[in-house]
């Protein structure tokens, strides 16, 4: 079974005098383990699919499964539990809380999963290890370079154990070296801990490490191709 | 974790914060202190009237304050004061002997009430011999002395020395005089009082009357408030055919007042928190504007609406607690030192004195009102706090995160 199936899915936004058809008749099908990117110019629907498949907007019609589970069928407090327990997000401005240390930053979704205080802690500390940043654990998101607060992120969105991470665009505020060391990061967990990792970029970076490339235009799938 | 979370929040926007931080404080220490003056004048009449004439408890023939006449008075009052004097709870017991009828002097006369008292018992329970401003408090041992008020003397033109004429009804239905010479002059909290009650000696009002013993009203003194109910309802029960009350069943307007100054002190604080209700809440709703897109990213990844409603709700609760904790702290400071060096209304004597409160204030508030103020605040932030909650918690986090 497929990790994520998504069927038919169309999405139509009415909310202007000329509706806009955003997502056009999408099918696909996302394994396990995959590092995949989704590609295209502005206004294709890359971000619209990104929003669909977090489950942070619904389609207009079509469905999509994550591993068998109509997550639009969900009632709205289980789609947020679900997100919580299998979703891992990445944004484009990290999208860090401000007041909260590196740790606790990493440490706030466990919380919402009720792990208790000393599991935090412990798993925190060593998904900071992994990115690279244990010793910026106690830094808050002022004291970090963009690159540094992008790591957080990753680790963020890695502590819920999720099935999946999406990332939207996320070396776009980055330098070179900066997308670059993240792209190492993001490679390594996906073949060490089998992470899937879905971006959304027009980053050009990005889409030479990725192994699957699904271009949209239009708000169709153009081509989609292993790299 | 969440209660940081809001802790911190509220400290993003300092100057914000501390804005309505220092309103809330400002407002509340105002309310607070107005409040407590309000008490503090509301006690004031209260211990004024006490320590004047009312006492504790007070015992009289059944129906006497509906008839005022000289007949009516205590029937057994020898056996009372027998055992009031031998009660381990009385302070001290002042029999009085009452009787209305008219003071005349050469150039006006006026209706009054002639208290007649044993000075060295009614010292123990009333404070008369403390406000006297003119002569003394029964000093000689000579026949026929009154003490009378400030305002009577202006009202009769009397002064110490002066000769006073009182006439009134006896015994017997018939028409009783008795000269006296003013020897002290009082001016108490209340004017009312100054001009209508003449004190003389129990002695030389007995004399006229040609009387044994009588007594019309028999006020006592306790060792402290707390004995005051149970003890009156120990004489109602030991005497059901007098009339025994307490000084609060005595001037009911008075503890009606004092329930009143509570009364505005709660509305006056509720009306200040109503108002920066406002004020929190605008600020919260820019907090809120503020954070769009980390509000978005937090339901995004999994916070609950509730839990955001609940976030934004502790984060107003902080605000207006920080602020209401300050408020009620420097009120507080403020009313023990003003409790303790009083405030000198001096110049408003004379309306204050209508209403028988003193020129020196104590402002005073009841612990309890400090616990109702704190929950008013904390009810007052949920209100503040209900329009940036929903606001918060209605985000559609897919466009919430694309929010800059």
């Amino acid at each position: 079974m497929a990790l994520i199936e998504i069927q038919h899915l169309d999405k139509i936004y009415n909310s202007s005098a000329v509706a806009v058809h955003a997502l056009n008749d999408v099918t696909l099908n996302v394994e396990k383990k995959e590092f995949t990117a989704i590609v295209g110019p502005s206004g294709s629907g890359k971000t619209t699919m990104l929003n669909i498949l977090g489950g942070l907007d619904k389609p207009s019609s079509g469905f999509i499964k994550i591993e068998g589970t109509d997550i639009f069928k969900l009632k709205s407090s289980e789609l947020i539990d679900y997100r919580l327990n299998h979703i891992g997000f990445v944004f484009q401005a990290y999208n860090l809380i401000p007041v909260f240390t590196a740790r606790e930053n990493v440490e706030f979704i466990m919380l919402l999963q009720g792990v208790s205080k000393k599991e935090r802690e412990k798993q925190a500390m060593a998904l900071l290890d992994s990115v690279g940043l244990a010793d910026r654990s106690n830094s808050r998101p002022n004291q970090l370079s963009g690159g540094q607060q992008q790591r957080v992120a990753v680790a963020r969105s890695l502590a819920s154990h999720p099935d999946f991470v999406l990332a939207d665009e996320p070396t776009a505020n980055l330098d070179s070296e900066s997308a670059g060391d993240l792209l190492d990061l993001m490679e390594t967990l996906n073949e060490s801990h089998n992470m899937t990792f879905i971006f959304s970029t027009h980053d050009d970076r990005v889409i030479k490490r990725a192994r699957r490339i699904i271009t949209l235009q239009d708000g169709a799938v153009k081509s989609d191709v292993m790299n | 974790m969440l209660l940081a979370l809001a802790w911190k929040n509220i400290w993003r926007n300092k100057k914000r914060s501390l804005i309505v931080v220092i309103a809330i404080t400002f407002g509340l220490w105002g309310g607070l202190l107005s409040g407590a003056i309000m008490m503090g004048m509301g006690e004031s009449m209260i211990k004024s009237a006490i320590s004047r004439d009312l006492a504790h408890i007070q015992i009289h023939k059944m129906h006497y304050n509906r008839d005022k006449l000289i007949t009516n008075y205590i029937p057994n009052s020898k056996e009372i004061l027998s055992q009031l004097n031998q009660s381990g709870e009385v302070k001290a017991v002042s029999p009085r002997t009452l009787i209305y009828g008219m003071a005349a002097s050469p150039e006006s006369s006026f209706g009054i009430r002639i208290v007649g008292i044993d000075p060295q018992k009614a010292k123990q329970v009333t404070d008369i011999h403390e406000k006297i401003v003119k002569g003394g408090y029964f000093e000689s041992d000579r026949k026929n002395q009154c003490v009378i008020g400030q305002k009577l003397a202006k009202r009769l033109n009397l002064k110490i020395r002066s000769k006073v004429i009182l006439s009134f009804e006896g015994l017997e239905e018939d028409i009783k005089y008795l000269a006296c010479r003013v020897t002290g002059i009082y001016d108490t909290e209340s004017s009312q009082f100054d001009e209508t009650n003449l004190y003389v000696r129990q002695s030389d009002l007995l004399r006229i009357l040609e009387s044994e013993a009588i007594y019309h009203e028999i006020a006592i003194l306790l060792n402290s408030t707390r004995l005051i109910d149970p003890f009156r309802d120990q004489l109602k029960a030991d005497y059901n055919s007098l009339q025994i009350q307490s000084w609060n069943e005595l001037a009911p307007d008075l503890e009606f007042l004092s329930v009143t100054m509570q009364n505005f002190t709660y509305l006056f604080v509720a009306i200040i928190l109503f108002a920066l209700l406002f004020g929190i809440t605008n600020t919260m709703l820019m907090s809120v504007v503020d954070r769009i897109r980390e509000l978005g990213v937090l339901i995004a990844i999994g916070m609950k609406k509730f839990k955001v409603f609940i976030m934004i709700l502790l984060e107003t609760i902080f605000l207006s607690l920080t602020g209401g904790i300050l408020g009620i702290i420097i009120g507080g400071l403020s009313i023990v030192y003003f409790n303790f060096a009083g405030i000198n209304l001096t110049a408003f004597a004379a309306s204050l004195e209508g209403f028988g409160a003193s020129a020196i204030l104590y402002p005073f508030l009841p612990t309890v009102m400090y616990i109702i103020m704190t929950i008013m605040i904390i009810v007052a932030a949920n209100l503040a706090a209900i329009l940036p909650a929903w606001k918060a918690m209605h985000l559609q986090p897919s466009e919430a995160i694309r929010t800059y």
